[in-house]
């Protein structure tokens, strides 16, 4: 991870998702900005900055199931068992 | 309407909440207070008062009217600055990125500890301490010994290192004046890979650490001095070592300089774990030791760097690695940040033990750190536990059978 | 009464505490008065304490109460202080007694399968221990990550997972407990200190959980343990409307397979509030109206063999599962999502920041319909009222193995930043009100909570019938100069009377 200023500051662009969210960052939505004007507003937030939180949300997620089981079943899996 | 005849008396309190108010709220109102379990101080004390969420609370507190910066200084020494509850936050950890606005305790603290001395209420340790590294330019780490530019290279003797360059080494003050095995390991270690690198013309200290103890106009006149020394000597790119230096030169000059600020950041960790994948440096002389690896704060909690100091220690031969996962290191700290061990270095001791006893637990020998501030409270705590604490640079410049 | 600085009474908690385990700074009282419910702001105030004690055991803790029994010194508990009923509030002053310093594990009996703590210990910190040796204690409130177990006893809360392992009561075997006067007695199924089932005597467990800091202190418990779950399965389903989503739940709640932990239904507005900002179902189609999430937990074949059942019972009922990744995610996140106050908005939809608050009543599955839709009533009646209130929807979560009631919640975001005395007073008033729907359909007025706040405990006694005489008589009994968190549960009464 190398820092400049420049490449952090500068976000890919947004594109729209829902009336209320966009995207610019794949699989991550943002709020629609106009949303964040009258009363609380948006803070500077470098690029570094969002990617460690969505790999930390990640991270996260992974050890609350670790922390109550020893692994997790696929309910995928056991779908397609129904189907057999 | 306001009456006219009942003006809001407007104090440097009410003036300072009117813009930390909606993130204070954004703290006050969320029922959750997951930042208490995380935080390294209130682990050891249990004092609510001395909770991340209470720091946000004072500011409610403050516009309000309920309280003055004098009730409260002293209760905002009490933070390492390790960003563990700003991390574990709801509110930045689930919809941080989404509203692009996130929990900042670790900013509050600095503008708080910044208006107390605004308004002369200093914290003694602190106000002493600033005041010598103003005086010589660096932290005055030696305890009592006077640190010295003249000296601020010394710890590179012997190593034929050029002064300038495109690329250059920071070591901050710890490194450079107590823990000087740390860059030179670094040095020899980037020699071996053939890395092109120089020193500074006059480091001063990066003036992270003030800003953390609230001394902004000094912070800011030693950031101005150093980018003023980068540019003058043609520097384009900065090496780091340290994880504090790390945050301040990626967060604290991008604030300070805002475009102007052009100057790569490069972090030694991550440009050694590069050069082994590259297959540019190959660590084989075996290290028989029993380790666990201690995330720095800075780097895993605050930049989420938690990967490649394990690929570094995955590649040295003759280690075994009793590994704990980077959540869970989400509530360790050594004690060691934010001007703690300054103020209160009883509170960055009980701190360091409490993580030594986590090391003690796996049965290791030796902790592994990557932040040179941390290694000095957590050997202290490890004597006392037979664990010897040792900096991840280090054991890589062993393990690649370059001399200290 | 008021406790002034330089007061002898200091002095003597100094010498009992150590001077730096006394504190009286305006931000020490300031922060040992709050809790997640919302109270206007600018009269915080209003409810500091005059000082605040960090004990570090339980004869300490006996210590404080002796002398504030003797001096008739209010005094209220605290522990994690994320009570939702406002519990750990000091209404009339005194002395917070603040039990986070007695945290450690005195014993992990392996054999027994108990272990015995401190009570300002935290569950998930108390399961990082006890996951190495294999085992789990398994109380799991929404503030997981942050309540204490002293609090859990005070409150006598409920578990997420407790449809498989039952709620506080079930998992706190026995505790030492310090009554108003100062005397320290055991409490548990008779004696015994891991005694899950006794017939000896008057049941006081249950007595001693659950009275919000009116009847004593906890300060050390023995827990009951479980082996650490092999296998968990936490699937989401997606439906087209409420009524099909409340018949799939009431059947997986009926079905009953053993490793089911529990199972919670989210109404239409819930749905709406998360197309807010959840990244899960942002981009659901319209057509999703209502969910169901279940959880199961056991050594994998039984989790396997259970889930299948569950998945086909769903499919039966018209139910979409969302997903692997969906599923897996939002079990996971169930202790992030409720307190983030950016889910607020305004009428105009501006993002505000809001805090979350919780009505919990005890709902039997027939009634569920009946009361959300009374229950939405309210809280669109605050919305047209005032731009401070906000209806983030209806969960309704099993209760039992067996599906005969749900703790059913109403979430309404509340704007504090603007919570002036007018819409406290609406706010109160919606209480009230939701309470009284609850009462009309046989309900509960808390699950989980607690019922001490302003408006809905106006109907406690109503609930309680003659049971709330009794209750009068025994705080009167046991707590005969009303030190102990006075003011709470109109317990004010039993006093009057005794005049």
């Amino acid at each position: 991870m190398k820092y400049r200023y420049q490449d952090e500051m500068s976000p890919p662009p947004a594109r729209r998702v829902t009336d209320v969210a966009i995207t610019r960052f794949e699989h991550v939505f943002e709020v629609e900005p106009a949303l964040m004007t009258d009363h609380v507003t948006q803070q500077d937030f470098p690029n570094w900055d969002t990617l460690r939180l969505v790999r930390s949300r990640a991270d996260h997620l992974a050890w609350m199931h670790r922390h109550f089981a020893d692994k997790v079943l696929s309910g995928e899996e056991l779908l397609h068992d129904l189907d057999e | 309407m306001p009456d006219p005849e009942k003006r809001p008396e407007t104090t440097p309190e009410k003036r300072f909440a009117e813009e930390w108010r909606n993130a204070a709220y954004n703290c006050f109102s969320s029922g959750h207070k997951f930042c208490r379990e995380v935080c390294p101080v209130t682990q050891v004390t249990r004092n609510e008062s001395w909770s991340p969420t209470a720091f946000h609370a004072n500011v409610v507190a403050m516009e309000q009217g309920e309280l003055e910066i004098a009730d409260v200084a002293a209760d905002y020494v009490n933070c390492t600055g390790c960003g563990a509850c700003e991390l574990r936050c709801p509110n930045s950890l689930f919809t941080g990125d989404f509203y692009r606005f996130r929990t900042r305790t670790v900013d509050l603290v600095k503008a708080v500890r910044g208006l107390a001395v605004r308004q002369g209420v200093h914290q003694p340790a602190w106000q002493r301490w600033n005041l010598l590294t103003d005086e010589r330019g660096h932290e005055p780490v030696l305890n009592g010994t006077p640190v010295d530019q003249a000296r601020v290279r010394d710890w590179a003797a012997g190593l034929d290192l050029p002064i300038g360059g495109e690329t250059i080494l920071f070591v901050d003050c710890e490194a450079a004046f107590h823990r000087t095995s740390v860059p030179r390991a670094v040095a020899r270690i980037l020699n071996l890979a053939g890395y092109k690198f120089g020193l500074m013309h006059e480091q001063w200290c990066c003036g992270g650490p003030a800003a953390e103890m609230g001394y902004e106009e000094q912070a800011r006149r030693f950031a101005r001095h150093n980018l003023d020394d980068w540019r003058a000597g043609g520097v384009r790119r900065v090496l780091v070592l340290d994880p504090h230096d790390y945050v301040t030169f990626t967060e604290d000059y991008p604030a300070y300089f805002g475009d102007a600020y052009d100057i790569e950041i490069v972090l030694v960790v991550e440009l050694l774990a590069e050069l082994i994948r590259e297959g540019r440096l190959t660590p084989h002389v075996p290290v028989e030791r029993t380790v666990t690896y201690h995330d720095p704060c800075r780097l895993n909690k605050r930049k989420g760097v938690w990967r490649e100091p394990r690929e570094i220690l995955r590649a040295i031969p003759g280690l075994t690695f009793h590994d704990v996962d980077r959540v869970t290191q989400w509530s360790y700290c050594s004690g060691a940040g934010g001007g703690l061990p300054v103020e209160k270095p009883e509170l960055t001791a009980r701190i360091s033990e409490q993580r030594v006893g986590k090391a003690a637990e796996l049965g290791v020998d030796t902790l592994v750190s990557a932040c040179p501030w941390s290694e000095r409270p957590l050997s202290e705590a490890g004597r006392a536990r037979s664990i010897d604490v040792v900096d991840l640079h280090e054991l890589l410049a062993e393990s690649l059978g370059v001399a200290p | 009464m008021t406790v002034l600085l330089g007061d002898p009474v200091l002095a003597e908690l100094r010498q009992i505490l150590g001077p730096e385990h006394v504190l009286t700074g305006r931000a020490d009282r300031l922060n040992r008065t709050r809790v997640p419910a919302p109270f206007p702001v600018h009269r915080w105030a209003e409810r500091m304490p005059d000082l605040v004690v960090l004990p570090a055991s339980t004869e300490e803790v006996a210590e404080v109460l002796r002398l504030a029994d003797s001096l008739r010194i209010p005094v209220v508990p605290r522990d994690g202080g994320t009570g939702l009923t406002d519990g750990a509030v000091p209404l009339r002053g005194g002395i917070v007694v603040d039990v986070k310093r007695i945290n450690q594990i005195k014993e992990i009996d392996l054999d027994n399968r108990t272990c015995t703590v401190g009570t300002g210990i935290n569950a998930l910190k108390l399961n990082e221990v006890l996951g190495r040796h294999g085992l789990i204690y398994p109380d799991d409130p929404a503030s997981y990550p942050c309540s204490l177990v002293g609090g859990r006893i005070g409150t006598s809360g409920w578990s997420l997972i407790g449809s498989r392992y039952g709620h506080t009561r079930d998992l706190v075997l026995s505790f030492d407990h310090v009554l108003p006067g100062g005397r320290v007695i055991h409490v548990g199924d008779g004696i015994g200190r891991k005694i899950t089932k006794s017939s000896s005597g008057y049941q006081l467990k249950h007595l001693f959980m659950g009275h919000q800091g009116t009847l004593g202190i906890a300060s050390e418990a023995t827990l009951k343990l479980f082996p650490k779950p092999e296998a968990e399965f936490s699937p989401f389903w997606a439906f087209e409307d409420y009524d099909s989503a409340y018949r799939a739940v009431g059947a997986l709640a009926r079905a009953g397979v053993a490793t089911f932990a529990g199972a919670v239904l989210f109404d239409e507005w819930k749905v709406d509030y998360l197309r807010r900002d959840d990244e899960a179902y942002i981009p659901q189609p319209s057509s999703v109206k209502a969910l169901v999430c279940a959880a199961l937990y056991g050594y994998e074949d039984e989790v396997r063999a259970g889930g299948r059942r569950l998945l086909r019972i769903a499919r039966s009922l018209g139910a979409r599962y969302l997903g692997d990744e969906i599923s897996e995610g939002d079990w996971a996140a169930r202790h992030d999502r409720y307190a983030t106050p950016l889910h607020g908005r305004t009428r105009s939809g501006q993002v505000v920041p809001m805090s979350w608050h919780c009505e919990d009543a005890s709902i039997n599955y027939t009634n569920l319909p009946a009361v959300r839709l009374a229950w939405h009533e309210i809280a669109d009646r605050l919305r047209r009222e005032s731009d401070v209130f906000d209806d983030w929807g209806m969960f309704a979560y099993t209760n039992g193995a067996t599906g005969a009631d749900y703790l059913t919640e109403i979430d309404i975001g509340i704007w504090e930043q603007r919570l002036d005395d007018a819409a406290w007073e609406a706010w109160v008033r919606a209480k009230r009100d939701l309470a009284a729907v609850t009462l009309a359909h046989g309900g509960s007025i808390s699950a989980c909570h607690g019922s001490c706040r302003a408006g809905e405990v106006d109907l406690v006694p109503e609930e309680l019938g003659g049971g709330y005489d009794v209750m009068l008589a025994i705080k009167r009994a046991i707590d005969p100069n009303n030190i102990m968190n006075p003011g709470k549960y109109l317990l004010d009464q039993a006093y009057a009377e005794k005049s």
